[in-house]
């Protein structure tokens, strides 16, 4: 027994509260049915981004399974902070000659962090008929 | 800050090669070259007119979230795995 119901049974007890109180308390302090995905992870709680591949290239099995600490992934976009706006301009300019036509310079590293503090709700599972690939948080 | 760097490489034909590599240790050993690195990343910094402690604190932080960092990639019987600690 729990101290919480063992107060409110005490004060029953001694007359302090009613039945019906003493029966409304115990409802409010008893723990109620589990919330759907209780199991689950804790929002933020992620530690590592996993990547897992199994493929097979020229009948060679293959396996990638890479460990990444969220940690690492926030210290990196905060120093992509440091990248001088020349660099991004040049790298803008290569990439548009690749046929990527994408501007760094309008990545704000304070939302690539954003992007980071969500991964734990992240997961990736790709399936095809010579590979599989899991990207997920734990 | 990293502490142990684990190395484990399997080739066909080879003995499998395995490293514990102790950081802090290695470190000091290479600090001559470590120093020389750090020069460069000093001039480089005052070139690209980079804030030198912002820019070190932000290297520091790279540093210390490796630990719990795992690579491992197999490819038929070749494999390799780093682990660091």
């Amino acid at each position: 027994m729990n101290e919480q119901r063992k107060a409110i049974l005490d004060m029953l007890a001694e007359g302090k509260i009613t039945a019906d109180e003493a029966e409304r308390l115990l409802t409010a302090v008893e723990p109620g049915e589990p919330a759907p995905n209780t199991t689950a992870r804790p929002k933020g709680k992620a530690k590592y981004l996993r990547l897992l591949v199994e493929y097979v290239e020229n009948g060679e099995p293959g396996r990638v399974n890479i460990r990444v600490p969220i940690a690492l992934l926030r210290a990196g976009v905060r120093l992509t902070a440091l990248v001088p706006p020349q660099a991004l301009e040049k790298a803008n300019a290569e990439m548009a000659k690749n046929g990527v036509p994408f501007d760094l310079t309008q990545l704000r590293p304070d939302e690539l962090e954003e992007l980071v503090n969500h991964l734990d709700e992240v997961t990736v599972d790709i399936d095809s008929s010579d590979a599989q690939v899991r990207i997920f948080s734990e | 800050m990293p502490q142990l760097v684990t190395v484990r490489v399997r080739r066909p034909g080879h003995r499998t090669v395995r490293l514990w590599i102790p950081v802090l240790l290695v470190a000091i050993v290479l600090s001559p070259i470590l120093l020389l690195a750090l020069i460069g990343g000093v001039i480089a910094c005052l070139i690209f007119d980079l804030r030198l402690p912002r820019t070190f604190a932000g290297v520091w932080r790279v540093i210390a979230a490796l630990p719990g960092a795992r690579f491992d990639i197999e490819r038929g019987r070749n494999a390799v795995l780093v682990i660091i600690r």
